[in-house]
C-alpha cells in the first residue's frame, strides 16, 4: 500500500504543474509516433453510441472465452465493437459503458472436488461479472478519458480490474490489478502413501496470487517522454510440503508468503532518425515460508520400515525461511536510421539481483543420521546464505537494404550470467545427554556465457513472393561448481555449439490467399543437456484462404524432430501438430455465424537412462496423441427488430491417448435477451467433464448455470 | 473522403487523426496520403489503380510505410529478433489502421482471439486441462510474449531488464538461489513445463515426474560431448512410491537457498 500511495503522490506531484499550464493545443511531436488520444475531434465526428456497446454480447463468466475459437478474419473487429470508443464529442454523455451483475449456481461436483478446484474452481453465489465503461470529459480538463474494465469479482478463481486515464500530450496512466486463486491438490501427482490408503498430495497448495501494475507516461507523443512504473506480485496461503530428514521425509503443513516489487523510471527520446530509451529500476523481494508440526502427535513419514528395530517419527517441527532480496537494473534501447538503406537496433541490459536467507529449523522425534549410524531425539539448524547474480545482455543489429528487392538483417546477441552463492550451516543433534555439532560452508557457482550471430537475407522475388534464407551460429559455455567438492557431481562444464539454417517463403497471390512455410535445420557439436535440441528439423506452415466474403479457412502445421545420437544419450523425439479452422458468416452474420477448429497432435519421445536403484538400462518413453476441437454457433433471432435475442452454443473437447490418457469436455450455451434499450438479461450453461484413464478417482463433472443482467448506458 | 466516409470517420477517431490535424507532420488535411501516397489522380478518376493500396503490397512494403513514422520507438527495438518480422507478418495484420480506437486491441479476450487467428496450434494447446488462464480471458498472450520481438526466445517478455518474463508473476521462482538448478537458467521454464497447456499436472512435459528428471539425470555420460546433470543424486529404488516423484523430497526444484541437493 505504501508503494501505491507513493506512486499516486508522485503522479499528482508531477501532473499538477503540467496541468496548471493547460496548453490549448499541446506542442506537436515531430512524428505521429505515440498513440495519443486526440483532443481535437471534429464536432461532426459521429459518436460512438452506447448502442454499440449494448449490441455486444456479454461475457457472462470468467471462462466465457474458454472454448471460443478464433474468428480468423475479423478478430480485431470483434474487439473494436466491445471496446467503448473514445473520445466523444461534447454533446455525448460523459459516461458510457456497461456493467454485468449475476448469480451462478453449481450442480455440485461429481467425482473429485479437489481436481475440480485445481482446474476450474468456479463457485456458486452472487457475482459482479464485469464492467467496461468510459468516462469522457468534454472539456478535457484533468483527463480526456478514463476507461475502466473489470472482470468477475466475488470469490472467483480470478478477478481483475484495469484503469486507463489519459490526457493527450500530457499523461497516459494505466493501472492493472489481478487476483488469482491458485489451488492445486492432485493425489496422483505426489502421494507416496496412496498404497496405504492415505490420499494426500504432499506438494499441494491453496494460495492467492495478487499482481498489480501501475505505469505513468508523461508527455506521451512528445520527443522526450519520462515514464514511471511499479509492478507488484505477491502470494500467500497454505499448503502441504515435506520436511526432509536424513533417513525419512515427513509431509507437514506449511504457510507460504512472498512478494516482489519492481520500481522503474526512465525517459524516452524519439527523433526522426533515432530513438533512445534509458531506464533504471530495481526490485525488492521477501519470502517467509514456514513448515511446522505442532508438538503432541507423531508423524511417521513416508518410510514406515523400522531401522535397526526402531520406528522413525517426527513429533514437532518449526522451520522458517526468512528470505530477502533486491536488485538493480539498467536498460538502454536504441534504434536509428542514419540513411535510407540502413536501420540500426541495439540493446544493453544489466541486472544484478541478490538474495540473503536466514533459515531456522527445530525438530524433534526419533530421527536417524545414516552417515554416522546415529539416532537422535532433536535437532537445531541455522543456515545463513547469500547469492548474487550479475547478468549482462547486449544485442546489436542492422537491416541493410542494398538493392530494391534485397534486405539483409545482421544481428548479434550476447548474454552473460554469473550466479555466486554461499551457504553456512550449523547443526546440533541432541542425543540423550549429548550434543553432536555439525557445520558446513559451501560455495556454489553457476556461469553461463551465450552468444549468437545471425544473418537473414530476404529476397522479394515478386510483389507476391518473398523468400528468406538465414544462418545462425550459437555458441556458449556453462560452468556449475561447488566448493568444497562433495559427492559425485561437484562440477560440470559444458559447451554449446550449434549451426542453424532456415529457409522460408511467403506467398500472397491474392488478398484472399496467403501461404507461409518455414524449414529449419540444425547440427550441434555441443549442448548443455541430454534433452536439449541437438540435430533437429523444424517445419512450420500456415495457410489462410478466404474463398467467399463470408467464409475463411486457416490451417497451421508444425513439426519438430530432434535426435541426439551420441553414445549414452540416444535421444529420439518427434512431434507434429495440424490444425484447421473456419469461420462462416453468411450475410454478414445477421442471422447466424459459425466457427470451428480441429487440431491433432502427436508426440513421441524415447531416451535411455540407467535405473538409479538397479543400474539396469531403461527407456523413458513418452507418447501423447491428442484431438482437440472447438466450435461456436451464434444465432440472432431473425424476426425481431428492436430487441434482438441472441443465442450462442458450442464448446470444446480434448481427448488424448498415450502416457496420460485424458478427456476434457467443456460444452456451453448462452442466451442474451434484451429487455429494454439499457438492460439485457443473459444466462449461460456450462458443463465441465474431466477424466484420466490411469487415475479414475481424479475425474470430475459438473454443471454451472449463470444468469444476470447487463445494464448499459 | 467523400467516397470512403466510413474510413475517414474511423481515422478521425483514431490516434492517426493527429496526422490530419497537425501541420508539422506534413499531411495536414490529407491524412490518407500519409500511407497511400499522392491521391489526387485517384480522387479525380476513382480509378483504384491510381493510388497505392497497402493491401496489395507485401509485408515488407507495408511495414516500410508504417515504419516511416514508427521505426524510432521503443516498441521496435526487438524487431530484428521478431519472428513476425522474419515471417512477413505486416503491422496491419494486428493493427487496424482504418478503424476507430483502439488501433490495437487491449482486452485480453480480444487480444487472444487476434493471436489465435494465426496460431491455431497454440490455441489448441490451451484447451488442455492444465494451462495458463488464457482461454478464460484472465491472461492474454501479450502477458508472456512481445509481438514486436524481444531478445528472449519465442519473443518472450522480459522482467527487470533481462530476466525471463515468467518472473513477473512467479517471483518466488526468481532467486537468485544459492544453489541453482542449472536448466532453469540455461534453458528456461520450458525445459520442464509446457507453458501453453498440457494434459500433465503442473503443465509438465511428462506424465510422471520421475521421467522429467531421469531423462537428464540418467547416469549415462554421453560421449564424446559432455552434458550436464547425468549423474543421479543417489541410488534410489524407483519401485518405491516415495521415489516416483522426485520433487516430493527435492521440493526446491527451481533452486534452493540453503541446500545443495534442493531438499529444503
Amino acid at each position: 500500500m505504501k508503494a501505491i500511495l507513493a506512486i499516486w503522490v508522485m503522479f499528482i506531484w508531477v501532473m499538477l504543474p503540467l496541468l496548471a499550464q493547460q496548453p490549448a493545443a499541446p506542442p506537436a511531436p515531430t512524428l505521429p509516433a505515440a498513440p495519443a488520444t486526440t483532443t481535437s475531434a471534429p464536432a461532426t465526428t459521429p459518436a460512438a453510441t452506447p448502442a454499440a456497446a449494448q449490441a455486444t454480447p456479454a461475457p457472462t463468466a470468467p471462462a466465457a472465452a474458454a472454448t471460443t475459437p478464433a474468428k480468423p478474419t475479423a478478430p480485431a473487429a470483434a474487439a473494436a465493437t466491445s471496446d467503448t470508443a473514445s473520445p466523444v464529442p461534447s454533446t455525448e454523455p460523459a459516461l458510457s459503458g456497461w456493467v454485468d451483475l449475476g448469480y451462478r449456481w453449481g450442480s455440485g461436483v461429481g467425482g473429485s472436488l479437489d481436481t475440480y478446484r485445481s482446474i476450474i474452481n468456479l463457485g456458486s453465489g452472487p457475482k459482479f461479472l464485469g464492467t467496461d465503461f468510459t468516462l469522457a470529459d468534454p472539456k478535457h480538463r484533468w483527463f480526456d478519458t478514463i476507461q475502466v474494465r473489470a472482470d468477475t469479482w466475488g470469490d472467483e478463481p480470478s478477478s481483475s480490474v484495469h484503469v486507463e486515464a489519459k490526457k493527450s500530450g500530457v499523461y497516459d496512466f494505466n493501472a492493472d490489478y489481478r487476483d488469482f486463486a491458485y489451488f492445486n491438490f492432485l493425489p496422483s501427482y505426489a502421494d507416496p502413501l496412496l498404497g496405504q490408503g492415505i490420499v494426500l498430495d504432499e506438494q499441494s497448495f491453496d494460495t492467492r496470487r495478487k499482481i498489480a501494475a501501475l505505469s505513468l507516461d508523461i508527455r506521451p507523443g512528445h520527443w522526450w517522454s519520462p515514464y514511471f512504473g511499479w509492478d507488484h506480485d505477491s502470494s500467500s496461503g497454505t499448503g502441504a510440503s515435506v520436511f526432509v530428514s536424513d533417513s525419512n521425509d515427513y509431509p507437514v503443513p506449511n504457510t507460504l508468503s512472498d512478494s516482489t516489487d519492481l520500481y522503474r523510471g526512465g525517459v524516452r527520446f524519439e527523433k526522426s532518425h533515432f530513438h533512445v530509451t534509458l531506464e533504471e529500476g530495481g526490485t525488492s523481494f521477501k519470502s517467509d515460508q514456514s513448515l511446522y508440526q505442532n508438538p503432541g502427535s507423531a508423524n511417521y513419514g513416508n518410510f514406515s520400515s523400522p531401522i535397526f528395530g526402531q520406528t522413525l517419527d517426527l513429533t514437532s517441527l518449526l522451520a522458517n525461511y526468512g528470505i530477502g532480496g533486491s536488485s538493480a537494473y539498467s536498460k538502454v534501447l536504441l534504434t536509428a536510421n542514419p540513411t535510407s538503406w540502413l536501420d540500426i537496433y541495439g540493446q544493453f541490459l544489466y541486472s544484478q539481483p541478490n538474495s540473503n536467507v536466514n533459515y531456522q529449523q527445530t525438530d524433534a522425534g526419533n530421527l536417524y543420521l545414516q552417515s554416522q549410524i546415529l539416532f537422535y531425539s532433536s535437532e537445531q539448524q541455522l543456515s545463513s546464505a547469500a547469492a548474487e547474480q550479475p547478468h549482462t545482455t547486449g544485442s546489436l543489429g542492422a537491416e541493410i537494404r542494398p538493392f530494391k528487392r534485397v534486405r539483409i538483417v545482421e544481428s548479434w546477441l550476447t548474454d552473460r550470467l554469473h550466479d555466486a552463492g554461499s551457504a553456512a550451516t550449523t547443526q546440533a543433534l541432541l542425543l540423550a545427554g549429548a550434543s553432536v555439532p555439525l557445520s558446513s560452508l559451501i560455495d556454489s557457482t553457476l556461469v553461463s556465457n551465450y552468444s549468437q550471430e545471425a544473418v537473414d537475407v530476404f529476397f522479394e522475388a515478386s510483389q507476391k513472393l518473398t523468400l528468406r534464407g538465414s544462418y545462425r551460429y550459437v555458441w556458449g559455455d556453462a560452468l556449475y561448481a561447488f566448493l568444497p567438492p562433495q559427492g559425485l557431481a561437484s562440477s560440470a562444464q559444458e559447451q554449446l555449439r550449434q549451426n542453424i539454417g532456415i529457409g522460408s517463403a511467403t506467398y500472397h497471390p491474392t488478398q484472399k490467399i496467403s501461404l507461409t512455410g518455414e524449414v529449419e535445420g540444425a547440427s550441434s557439436s555441443g549442448v548443455y543437456f541430454r534433452t536439449s535440441l541437438y540435430d533437429y528439423q523444424k517445419v512450420r506452415a500456415q495457410v489462410h484462404y478466404q474463398p467467399l466474403q463470408s467464409l475463411s479457412v486457416s490451417a497451421d502445421f508444425t513439426l519438430l524432430n530432434n535426435q541426439n545420437p551420441l553414445a549414452g544419450t540416444n535421444y529420439d523425439y518427434s512431434s507434429h501438430q495440424e490444425s484447421l479452422s473456419f469461420y462462416w458468416s453468411p450475410g454478414g452474420g445477421k442471422i447466424f455465424d459459425i466457427q470451428g477448429s480441429y487440431s491433432r497432435a502427436d508426440l513421441l519421445s524415447n531416451i535411455g537412462f540407467l535405473d538409479p536403484g538397479t543400474l539396469s538400462p531403461q527407456v523413458s518413453r513418452y507418447l501423447d496423441n491428442s484431438h482437440t476441437a472447438t466450435a461456436l454457433v451464434d444465432l440472432t433471432w431473425p424476426h425481431s427488430k428492436r430487441f434482438t435475442p441472441k443465442l450462442a452454443a458450442g464448446g470444446s473437447f480434448f481427448i488424448s491417448s498415450g502416457s496420460m490418457p485424458t478427456s476434457y469436455y467443456q460444452p456451453e450455451a448462452k442466451l442474451w435477451l434484451p429487455l429494454s434499450g439499457h438492460m439485457t438479461w443473459f444466462t449461460e450453461w456450462r458443463y465441465y467433464g474431466y477424466g484420466e484413464a490411469f487415475n479414475l478417482y481424479e475425474g470430475f463433472r459438473t454443471h454451472l448455470v449463470t444468469t444476470g443482467v447487463r445494464f448499459t448506458r | 473522403m467523400a467516397c470512403h466516409e466510413d474510413i475517414y470517420n474511423g481515422i478521425a477517431k483514431s490516434p492517426h487523426d493527429v496526422v490530419e490535424t497537425d501541420a508539422k507532420r506534413g499531411f495536414e488535411g490529407r491524412v490518407c496520403e500519409a500511407c497511400h501516397g499522392p491521391g489526387q489522380k485517384h480522387a479525380e478518376s476513382g480509378d483504384p489503380t491510381l493510388i497505392r493500396n497497402p493491401a496489395n503490397l507485401n509485408a515488407a512494403a507495408v511495414d516500410k510505410i508504417c515504419l516511416t513514422c514508427h521505426l524510432n520507438q521503443p516498441t521496435q527495438v526487438g524487431r530484428l529478433e521478431s519472428s513476425h518480422a522474419r515471417n512477413q507478418v505486416a503491422c496491419t495484420a494486428c493493427h487496424k489502421v482504418h478503424e476507430s480506437q483502439p488501433l490495437v486491441v487491449r482486452k485480453a479476450e480480444a487480444t487472444n482471439k487476434l493471436c489465435a487467428s494465426c496460431h491455431l496450434n497454440e490455441w489448441a494447446q490451451f484447451q488442455r486441462p492444465f494451462h495458463h488462464r488464457v482461454p478464460e480471458g484472465d491472461m492474454n498472450c501479450v502477458d508472456c510474449h512481445n509481438p514486436h520481438g524481444s531478445i528472449r526466445p519465442a519473443m518472450q517478455q522480459s522482467f527487470a531488464a533481462n530476466e525471463p518474463g515468467c518472473f513477473k508473476c512467479h517471483g518466488d521462482k526468481r532467486g537468485p538461489f544459492t544453489f541453482e538448478h542449472a536448466p532453469v537458467r540455461f534453458e528456461g521454464c520450458q525445459a520442464c513445463h509446457e507453458p501453453h497447456g498440457s494434459a500433465n499436472p503442473r503443465m509438465l512435459i511428462r506424465a510422471d515426474v520421475r521421467f522429467v528428471c531421469l531423462e537428464c539425470h540418467a547416469n549415462l555420460p554421453s560421449a564424446p560431448v559432455k552434458v550436464a546433470g547425468v549423474v543421479p543424486p543417489a541410488f534410489h529404488d524407483l519401485r518405491s512410491p516415495v521415489f516416483q516423484n522426485c520433487t516430493v523430497c527435492h521440493q526446491k526444484i527451481h533452486g534452493s537457498y540453503v541446500d545443495r541437493n534442493l531438499l529444503k
